[in-house]
């Protein structure tokens, strides 16, 4: 189905002004929300659904998910944060996320980029190389 | 036909004919005798002798027509009578000529028309029979050649197509140990990829395996620090 260009642009305007200093705010999308339920937009449902995927991808594309199957210190934490704020030039969050798989040493996912420091990664592309 | 009947005419004519030259050589041996004995006389005697036979000639040929009409009389012979059937013979004649002999005539010439003709024809096809069987010599000496001829070229053929299948052969049956040998390349290729693939996952396996067991926590810890500066350092 074709994407009415206005009900984009619409849902993109929202997602600005859902933010705050560049990143998307709990505060600012309760805003947002309370005025669309206020303003009742002709295409309610649409804009609706454009605004939860545009946010879910900001989201997204502002958190690293840090995947380790041991507990990172803190220190390694904002080191993390802080490389990829600096990386993307934009906010970064830090989620930590515990996976058994990678035997050892760390995976971050920034949106659909995948930094791959693990023993299973490593062991994934020297098989790969192998291959 | 003619001729036959013109010989038919002339046997008719004969018996008169026959009197007529009998007469004339009496008369002729008579004439020979006298004209011997004249030889021995006077012209005196001769006049007298000539008168003589002229009396006697007269009177002989009061004779010979008193013999004459003795004989006519004797067979019933009379000129009117002759003359008579003289035209009807020749009224017989022409009817016989116009109504039986030439028609006949007609058709006997038509036969020998025919017949000569029919041996016109029949040497006519003699000469073709004669020229018919040249010219079915020459075809079958052409035939013959032309059947040498292609009997060759087919020798020549069957032999060049035999050595074009031959080398056709050959070159498949070299085509196939290629491929074959190709085939055999790939599968080894792709046996030795497999075997490859199947230690290298095994490896990583038993690696993966060991490594989560036997790594302890300190361990990991430290390779966690380790990674993450690792990050840090290769995007810096």
């Amino acid at each position: 189905m074709k994407k009415n260009v206005k009900i984009v642009q619409f849902a993109k305007k929202l997602v600005e002004l859902s933010k705050e200093g560049g990143v998307v705010t709990e505060a600012g999308v309760s805003e947002v929300l309370k005025a669309l339920k206020q303003g009742q937009h002709r295409n309610h449902l649409a804009v609706l659904k454009l605004f939860r995927n545009y946010i879910r991808r900001e989201i997204t594309l502002q958190t690293a998910v840090v995947s380790t199957p041991s507990n990172l210190n803190q220190a390694n934490l904002e080191m993390i944060e802080t490389h990829f704020t600096k990386k993307y030039n934009r906010p970064i969050n830090v989620v930590l996320q515990q996976d058994d798989s990678l035997i050892a040493g760390v995976r971050v996912r920034v949106g659909d980029d995948v930094y791959d420091a693990s023993i299973a990664g490593n062991l994934q592309r020297l098989a790969e190389n192998v291959y | 036909m003619k001729a036959t009947f013109i010989t038919l005419l002339l046997a008719l004519l004969m018996p008169f004919s026959l009197i007529a030259l009998e007469e004339t050589h009496t008369v002729s041996r008579n004439d020979l005798g006298e004209v011997d004995a004249l030889e021995s006389l006077s012209p005196h005697d001769i006049l007298d002798h000539a008168k003589a036979v002229l009396e006697h000639g007269e009177e002989v040929a009061n004779v010979e027509a008193n013999k004459l009409v003795m004989i006519t009389e004797k067979f019933g012979v009379s000129l009117p009578t002759l003359v008579a059937q003289m035209v009807n013979f020749c009224l017989v004649a022409l009817a016989l000529y116009y109504f039986a002999v030439k028609p006949v005539t007609k058709t006997l010439d038509e036969r020998q028309q025919k017949i000569s003709d029919g041996l016109q024809y029949a040497e006519e096809m003699k000469v073709q029979l004669a020229e018919a069987e040249r010219e079915r010599a020459a075809k079958v000496k052409e035939a013959a050649e032309e059947a040498h001829r292609i009997l060759s070229e087919a020798r020549e053929q069957s032999k060049e197509l035999i050595e074009k299948k031959t080398h056709e052969a050959a070159a498949q049956a070299e085509a196939m140990i290629r491929k074959g040998s190709e085939a055999t390349e790939r599968e080894r290729q792709k046996m030795l990829s497999d075997v490859r693939q199947e230690v290298a996952r095994l490896v990583v396996m038993t690696s993966a395996k060991v490594l989560s067991r036997d790594l302890s926590d300190t361990e990991k810890q430290t390779f966690a620090d380790s990674a993450t500066q690792e990050l840090a350092g290769i995007e810096s």
